[in-house]
């Protein structure tokens, strides 16, 4: 397992690269789950995890 | 980020590696962390398990860029202190010289910064090559 870290203020594109990036790993065979450390204004959509096996965790709290 | 949250930040990596075991577990910190506290909380989680550490992505929001540089601007540097790539993101909405202000405004902090747009695909394979090698 390796751990890649997105960093970047509210609005920057964080959730939009991490779930292109989930779709490009997945097309490679590879899987991925992320950790959202965010106040959770864009949730990321249950059907495109479940299309690109992925998992995702909410950590509540900055 | 304070320690209880480093903590519960460990905590969630041991029990994903537990239970899902993915190739990879991004992590999408929030807004006000720096990414030396990101090194910080990542390098102690491998005292309890085992895991690789890929890279440090800072996006930088580049239709945003001259008010939160003007308003952020600790918050901007901590986050691209550290950082292993830096990227100006959603390039597609900027034109040529606000791209030219951006790089020349970070250039004494951060040289070479990569210009990415998800929408137009600009910058992704840079992105990639980092995450899928080392």
């Amino acid at each position: 397992m390796k751990l890649v870290s997105v960093s970047g203020t509210n609005g920057s594109g964080k959730t939009t690269l991490i779930r292109e990036l989930f779709g490009r790993l997945w097309k490679e065979g590879k899987r991925s789950a992320v950790i959202v450390n965010e106040d959770g204004v864009i949730d990321y959509d249950p059907e495109f995890l479940r299309e690109n096996d992925t998992w995702v965790t909410y950590l509540r709290g900055g | 980020m304070g320690c209880s949250l480093a903590a519960s930040l460990v905590a969630r990596i041991k029990e994903i590696k537990r239970t899902v075991n993915p190739d990879y577990l991004f992590v999408e910190p929030s807004e006000m962390v720096l990414t030396q506290e990101m090194v910080d909380a990542t390098r102690m989680g491998r005292r309890d398990v085992s895991y690789d550490i890929g890279p440090f992505i800072t996006l930088i929001d580049g239709p945003a860029f001259e008010r939160v540089w003007e308003e952020r601007q600790p918050l901007l540097l901590g986050q691209i202190h550290k950082a292993d790539l830096v990227a100006v993101s959603r390039t597609d909405l900027l034109g040529a010289a606000q791209v030219k202000g951006i790089l020349l405004t970070l250039k004494e902090y951060r040289n070479p910064v990569l210009m990415l747009s998800v929408r137009t695909g600009q910058g992704l394979e840079e992105v990639m090559q980092p995450i899928v090698t080392g």
